[in-house]
């Protein structure tokens, strides 16, 4: 039994991903989900759009076979499945199709997850303390997203990057909960691992390319997980010092040893140390954020559908970092070179298509043509990153390259009234 | 000449503050050690305010200026240290304190390098005075930003303890974390362009030798060498078998690790304790892991404190026992922190020795050593062997182009003297240049590119025989900025094939000239740009090594290199590009 068509349906998620795979066998339609969030919806759109799009997918999958893969927790991924307290909500709808199977990276393995306040003590396996820095990163995102609502000197084109991926950031508990208890067979898996998902699809094969576990990855990696784990604890709670923020603002370090200012004025010696460390402060603000959005988008599940002669690549948020492991794999690259379709990683930002990934595609052409390279990406422009630092998302040099090189469909094309699209190939 | 006091004679040069030793956590008797140390003296403005470093209270994330200490006059009687027998409570609740403590270790180091060098030392920065933020953030880091003037420490809660109380850390009451980020500021000073990428070694260099640095002034502090030994016993003596070098190692460096660790691993990542754990014996240079600069950095101070060690150990054989084997305590600590000031200020001078660009580690190895055989040129306390032994267990020779003690080769050739004039070549970087450029040839630096003379300093130590002497050391820089394509063909450099045809790119080479007290080339310490095949390869391996790291895509950012470079320590990495 294999399936002789599949139907990839890419919707308007704004900022976010949200795909469902629809493979069609003689007698049924099996389906995967994969992702379902978005951090901002472009105007125009109405505000229950994950609603429509549950609704959507409801209506296609109603009674038949289903597996739902988050491939990272980043808000952008997973807020449609969020459930609301005794009120309907796409998380529920969801959830009510009974979806046979939730796939996730292992960094989700709720047996990992310990409920520390404080970084794990040596002994721990290396795994418990990443997924530990992964838990304290996003208390570390709240706490920086609180200093950035509180505090009124940053510009708001600065305002906004730092909201943004600050709020992607920030864990999103019913989601993952929902995640976690939706289905009776989870699997968290690591790069290599054999999935369910083949049982469920059969005559496509599943590879996991990504991500690899602490153990595949890097030595350096392997050494610097502990220290990391304190690091990123230490940062969640180091505005604790100050107490809780109350009217938007925070109790000083010495209240009994505090300057007055005139008006709003600090003395006129300290002004341009002021102005200095505040621009200090927002961009350190951003770097942090920065990175744990990076090392959250390295956890992401990266799978290859392979059925018949056509490969179908879903990556997630994956970058470099997470990419590496599978790319220094000669089989695995050889796998890659074939691939007809390519979710464009990380909503097509510079650092989530690699230059030795992008490099691999034979199918890449100039020309049009029935095999030529197929691009989707689910994206929003003024969002994430920032142009003039050649950082913004999607990245204009990627994006033309795909533009040249295959053929791209955005989601940015969608109209108003549009709320997916469809992509299909011929699997026979 | 009256002075203002109304004397004639001279006004006191330094003044007795108190500090807190190491940090807030290392306790003797359940009180926090304190050291009450020498700084210059001078009259501060309120901050404290000086000729050098201005503290300024302001904390970004609370948004609040803190009240400046006031650090009283010298002139109309004794200079008072505000903060003598103060109880610990004041030490840790009083923001004033916290300002006096970063400004006192600030200038101790500041001065600790202008002592070993024999002149002022200037900041990397623009302007004199380097400014600092005591409290400038809620976040475990503390770095030096060049474009900012400033030194910023954070502050941050602890873990819970067992009760699950926490409380408040503040880097700026570690010694270590201060005297680390000043000695950023003095030797971006020193060598500006060793903030520029180039290989691992020279990006691992800066954060080696602030750790060196810490670590070595806080050796030469007594209490410090004292508590660590065998913990403030009280006792007059100490068993013999407890100052092997492996006890010592395992004891003193151990035990300073634990403590420095325990508060400040956030924002150290624990670097010391990674430093001391590493076995020697292992060619860790060519190992993978080594090649990322933080773990690097390691390298270069674990082959210092196991020289220092040594130095210890050699100073050591050289007081007797009492009895029972045992030896005067006082006099073994004395020894330990006189180990640690000397090799200190070995470390400080061979800075002067190191090529401008493109440090390597063998590099400042030779330098090390060659700073050692101007002071005693028989080797006679074994000084020479310690540092090569012990650089060797952790992979490091000395430079290739080395004699073969492996310390700097004389420049032996003749050179053009009679076109410059000795005073000049003291102080003028133009005649200076005139002298490299009269004498291109013999220098051996090529005709490709620009050149520039970045510096002409004097260094004055005292010599063996007890006269002063007087060096000059001027330091060269050659750009040359071609494109790809040009580099593989006609310079013949292996460049990384992925980069574009038409990407300019700039190459740095340039040396150190050492002038003795005749103002005779005595050393030319160089990274030539393109002079033969080993040139090429290391500007070969630098591109690649940049272009790999994303370095050749990113804008300039130094303000964010250290911080970066500080989160990176707590395994926190940032990509460029």
């Amino acid at each position: 039994m294999r399936p002789s068509r599949v139907v990839i349906t890419s919707y308007q998620v704004g900022f976010g991903d949200c795909f469902l795979l629809s493979f069609e066998y003689t007698t049924e339609k099996r389906h995967v989900l994969i992702d379902f969030g978005s951090t901002g919806l472009p105007d125009g759109i109405p505000k229950n759009q994950l609603d429509l799009i549950a609704n959507n997918i409801a209506e296609r999958t109603k009674d038949q076979r289903l597996a739902v893969v988050a491939t990272h927790r980043h808000k952008d991924h997973i807020s449609g499945f969020t459930t609301k307290k005794l009120r309907p909500s796409s998380g529920k709808t969801i959830a009510d199709l009974k979806p046979e199977l939730v796939l996730q990276p292992w960094t989700e393995d709720p047996k990992l997850a310990v409920d520390a306040k404080g970084p794990l003590p040596p002994g721990f396996p290396l795994a418990a303390h990443h997924v530990s820095s992964l838990a304290a990163m996003q208390q570390a995102a709240g706490a920086i997203l609180s200093e950035v609502k509180r505090v009124r000197y940053l510009s708001p084109s600065l305002r906004q990057e730092l909201s943004f991926t600050g709020e992607n950031n920030l864990a999103n508990l019913e989601a993952v909960k929902n995640l976690m208890t939706m289905s009776a067979a989870r699997e968290y898996a690591k790069a290599g691992d054999k999935t369910a998902l083949e049982d469920l699809l059969p005559g496509v094969k599943v590879d996991i390319l990504g991500p690899p576990s602490i153990e595949q990855a890097e030595t350096i990696t392997k050494q610097r997980s502990r220290d990391q784990d304190e690091f990123w604890h230490l940062m969640a709670h180091a505005a604790a010092s100050l107490g809780p923020t109350r009217a938007q603002k925070v109790a000083p370090l010495f209240p009994g040893f505090t300057v007055e200012r005139s008006g709003a004025q600090f003395p006129i010696d300290a002004r341009w140390i002021v102005s200095q460390a505040r621009r200090l402060r927002s961009d350190q603000m951003l770097r942090l954020v920065r990175i744990l959005d990076n090392v959250l988008n390295n956890t992401s599940l990266i799978l290859l559908f392979r059925c018949g002669p056509k490969s179908l690549l879903f990556p997630g948020d994956a970058q470099i970092e997470n990419w590496s492991y599978a790319l220094s794999q000669a089989t695995v690259r050889e796998k890659l070179k074939k691939v007809d379709l390519y979710k464009v990683g990380h909503h097509g930002s510079l650092n989530a298509t690699p230059k030795s990934l992008w490099d691999l595609f034979d199918q890449k052409s100039d020309e049009d043509g029935p095999d030529r390279l197929q691009t989707l990406m689910s994206t929003m422009a003024h969002k994430h990153g920032n142009e003039e630092r050649r950082t913004e998302v999607p990245r204009q040099t990627l994006v033309q390259a795909l533009d040249r090189q295959s053929a791209l469909f955005t989601t940015q094309s969608l109209k108003e009234n549009e709320l997916f699209h469809e992509t299909s190939f011929d699997l026979s | 000449m009256r002075n203002v006091k109304g004397t004639r004679h001279s006004l006191r040069s330094t003044r007795k503050l108190s500090i807190i030793a190491q940090d807030p956590s290392v306790k003797i008797g359940g009180r926090i050690v304190i050291a009450s140390i020498d700084v210059p003296a001078e009259e501060l403005l309120s901050g404290p305010r000086g000729y050098r470093v201005a503290v300024v209270d302001y904390d970004v994330t609370a948004n609040a200026l803190y009240q400046a200490a006031d650090l009283p006059s010298g002139l109309d009687g004794e200079y008072h240290d505000p903060f003598q027998d103060a109880p610990d409570e004041t030490l840790l609740t009083d923001p004033r304190f916290h300002a006096q403590n970063v400004y006192a270790i600030a200038m101790r180091i500041l001065a600790r390098f202008e002592f070993a060098l024999g002149r002022r030392v200037q900041w990397g920065c623009e302007g004199h005075q380097l400014n600092i933020l005591p409290h400038a953030f809620a976040e475990p880091n503390a770095f030096y930003s060049r474009d900012d003037r400033s030194l910023f420490f954070g502050y941050f809660e602890s873990f819970p303890d067992q009760q699950g109380h926490t409380r408040t850390v503040f880097s700026c009451l570690s010694h270590d974390v201060i005297a680390h980020e000043t000695t950023h500021a003095i030797l971006d000073g020193l060598r500006s362009r060793y903030l520029e990428p180039s290989s691992p070694d020279q990006g691992a260099f800066h954060e080696g030798l602030a750790d060196v640095v810490a670590l070595l002034s806080v050796f030469a502090l007594p209490d410090v060498v004292g508590a660590a030994l065998d913990g403030a016993t009280g006792a007059a003596l100490i068993d013999q078998s407890l100052l092997e070098k492996d006890k010592l190692a395992s004891s003193v460096l151990f035990r300073l690790a634990d403590e420095m660790g325990e508060e400040m691993s956030g924002v150290r990542g624990g670097a010391l304790r990674h430093s001391i754990m590493l076995p020697p014996g292992k060619d860790y240079m060519n190992d993978p892991e080594f090649q990322e600069v933080h773990n690097r950095g390691e390298l270069l101070v674990a082959g210092m404190l196991r020289s220092f060690l040594d130095i210890w150990v050699s100073r050591l054989s050289r007081i007797g026992t009492i009895v029972d084997g045992k030896k005067d305590r006082s006099l073994v600590i004395d020894e330990g922190a006189r180990a640690a000031d000397h090799l200190l200020t070995m470390a400080i001078r061979a800075i002067d020795y190191c090529p401008p660009v493109d440090l390597s580690f063998s590099d400042y190895l030779s330098a090390l050593l060659t700073v050692d055989r101007e002071v005693v040129p028989d080797d006679r306390y074994g000084y020479r062997d310690a540092l090569l032994s012990n650089f060797r267990d952790f992979g490091i020779e000395p430079s290739a182009r080395a004699d073969s003690d492996g310390s700097w080769l004389r420049c032996d050739d003749e050179m053009i003297y009679s076109r410059t004039h000795f005073d000049s070549m003291l102080r003028d970087n133009e005649e200076v240049f005139r002298f490299v450029w009269e004498n291109r040839k013999a220098l051996k630096i090529g005709d490709i590119g620009y050149i520039e003379v970045q510096s002409v300093r004097p260094s004055v130590r005292i010599a063996p025989d007890g006269f002063v002497l007087r060096e000059t050391i001027a330091e060269y820089v050659q750009v040359l900025t071609v494109t790809a394509g040009e580099l593989r063909q006609d310079f013949n450099v292996d460049v990384p094939e992925d980069i574009e045809f038409w990407r300019p790119l700039r190459l740095l080479g340039g040396g150190t000239l050492v002038f003795d007290e005749y103002g005779q080339l005595k050393y030319q310490i160089a990274n030539h740009l393109l002079k033969d095949r080993g040139d090429k390869k290391r500007q070969g391996d630098r591109l690649a090594y940049l272009w790999r790291q994303g370095f050749l895509d990113k804008k300039k950012d130094r303000a964010g290199n250290f911080s970066a470079l500080h989160l990176a320590r707590s395994g926190v990495q940032e990509r460029a590009g």
